[in-house]
């Protein structure tokens, strides 16, 4: 990563592509607290979170998914949910926001099952309420459509509509164009690092360095 | 499951056959197995007092588990922590007269402390090094025990008499009582540590960790609390083991390179990391020992080539151990 830098919209459901290698799963685990920026602000609700440890940037409200579903196998659905802490709730009220989230993606008769025995797709549903536990204000999510077939992709995206609706700030990185340019309002590029354009679909579409990084210079 | 696993099962069942079938062969072979009832009882007693052994055994090799569960370091001190234990006891026992399991309620708190020092002084250094740079340091930090306790009180072996009377449960069946209450502490103690892994959110975190640290930090979860519990409890698990063993057996500062022997081949046995594994590994490494020296001639010399062999054998057929996940 080297001077890239983007505002996300709050409130609004924002999409970060580009070429494979090109920095976007860095840049969340930048976000995360994963990865520790050597420069740069990371700016959140006017506060910079670079340096920050994962735990903390969490607690403050930034979740995520991985680009490959990252659950615990041997713990149940349930467990899973309830693994997630400092929601400075009691443990009460968290099952049943647990519960409820479960509920919410149709896992709900899957709630004493071992997570490595759920489908993919279903996986990546639960990781997915995993990081609503927190009730979280900003919501990154990598490649929620990969490995998952149309119907739970279309589930996945109502859900995030529905979140979205709520008042949420998500940005996805995704390589499904569709999804990209459907859904997201404000898009931003990114190729070896930097970024290299911004903007609603339409206008990424149309775009010639995009064109460029996706397909090499045309002759 | 996969053929190949499937298979994999059954040449392990075999071979655990062989295993525990060896004794008795080598035994018929050299008259030492009669089949009147005072053999039969002494098998009983060797099968029992093997099972009660194991239990204290898994109950401290469960510590080192959960410190290479959490965070890949093989505690190479975690004998010497049992040592400790035991002279902490000896220390309530001969100067404060306080009962050797009465003892535990001073003891623990200190041996949770410790770990927690070790912890903060040594082992966050090298949380996340090649597993080679842990196994150093803690081996440093074992040897130093030795020399400290040597320093404070001698090389002379000591022992803690308690509870020495013996259970009869029928004429030829005999436990030795301190043994009984050993086993009893260490069930006790490693249903509590279960429960707690299980249902306390504090140890869902520690287990959230040992599966994947990284997630279970974008969890919200604090992993270097969750490691200064782990090694504390880790700690506490090794000096109640040392508790539980020097109210059966004599102890000197060198004892604990033993019991890390012993813990490590339960944990290799049983699955590296994985709990229910590290107590079957106990009481399977236990029993077997057991029945060596009953029946095998010169058999107290052939119980550890029996322990390691048995390691070794199920390794071979099952690298992860028996509980163990394939590895990725």
């Amino acid at each position: 990563m080297d001077g890239c830098s983007f505002v996300v919209p709050r409130g609004k459901i924002s999409g970060l592509i580009g070429p494979n290698g090109s920095g976007k799963t860095t840049t969340f685990n930048l976000l995360t607290g994963l990865l520790e920026p050597d420069g740069g602000q990371v700016i959140y609700n006017g506060e910079n979170l670079a340096g920050l440890k994962p735990y903390q940037i969490f607690r403050k409200g930034v979740t995520r998914t991985f680009q490959v579903t990252r659950i615990f196998r041997e713990m149940t659905v349930l467990e899973n949910m309830l693994s997630v802490t400092g929601l400075g709730v009691p443990e009460r009220v968290a099952r049943q926001r647990a519960e409820e989230l479960i509920a919410f993606v149709n896992l709900g008769h899957l709630r004493s099952e071992y997570g490595g025995r759920l489908s993919y797709g279903q996986q990546k549903l639960l990781e997915f309420v995993r990081a609503l536990m927190t009730d979280p204000d900003l919501i990154l999510l990598d490649e929620p459509a990969a490995g998952v077939n149309r119907t739970l992709l279309q589930h996945l995206l109502d859900h995030m509509h529905r979140l979205q609706e709520q008042g949420k700030t998500i940005v996805i990185v995704e390589h499904d164009m569709n999804v990209i340019m459907n859904h997201c309002e404000r898009i931003f590029v990114m190729d070896y690092g930097v970024k290299i354009a911004e903007g609603p679909p339409a206008e990424i579409q149309r775009d010639e360095r995009v064109v460029e990084a996706y397909f090499g210079r045309r002759r | 499951m996969e053929r190949s696993e499937v298979r994999g099962l059954y040449l392990l069942a075999a071979f655990l056959a062989c295993a525990y079938a060896m004794p008795f062969v080598v035994g018929a072979w050299t008259g030492t197995v009669r089949l009147d009832e005072r053999w039969l009882g002494n098998l009983a007693t060797v099968v029992i007092g093997g099972i009660m052994q194991g239990g204290v055994y898994a109950m401290f090799a469960v510590g080192l588990t959960l410190i290479f569960g959490v965070m890949r370091i093989i505690n190479a001190a975690h004998g010497e922590m049992v040592m400790m234990g035991a002279y902490l006891t000896w220390v309530c026992f001969f100067y404060l007269g306080v009962d050797p399991l009465v003892a535990l309620v001073l003891t623990l708190p200190v041996a949770f402390l410790f770990g927690v020092a070790v912890q903060k002084l040594l082992l966050n250094a090298v949380v996340g090094a090649p597993e080679l740079t842990g196994l150093l340091i803690t081996f440093g930090l074992g040897l130093t025990m030795i020399y400290a306790v040597e320093l404070i009180f001698t090389t002379d072996f000591r022992t803690i008499p308690y509870a020495p009377g013996t259970v009869r449960l029928t004429n030829t069946i005999a436990v030795g009582q301190n043994r009984v209450i050993s086993f009893v502490m260490a069930v006790v103690i490693s249903t509590g540590v279960y429960l707690f892994l299980k249902l306390n959110r504090l140890g869902k975190a520690i287990r959230a960790t040992a599966l994947n640290a990284e997630v279970a930090m974008v969890c919200g979860i604090d992993v270097r609390r969750v490691y200064l519990v782990t090694t504390g409890l880790a700690a506490a698990l090794a000096v109640a083991g040392g508790a539980l063993v020097s109210i059966q057996f004599g102890f000197n500062p060198e004892t604990g390179v033993l019991y890390t022997l012993q813990a490590f081949a339960i944990i290799i046995l049983g699955g590296r990391g994985h709990y229910l594994g590290a107590l079957i590994g106990g009481l399977m490494l236990a029993v077997l020992e057991n029945l060596v020296s009953l029946m095998v001639p010169n058999g107290t010399a052939m119980v550890e080539l029996a322990a390691y062999g048995l390691m070794i054998f199920v390794l071979l057929i099952r690298p992860g151990g028996l509980m163990g996940v394939k590895e990725g």
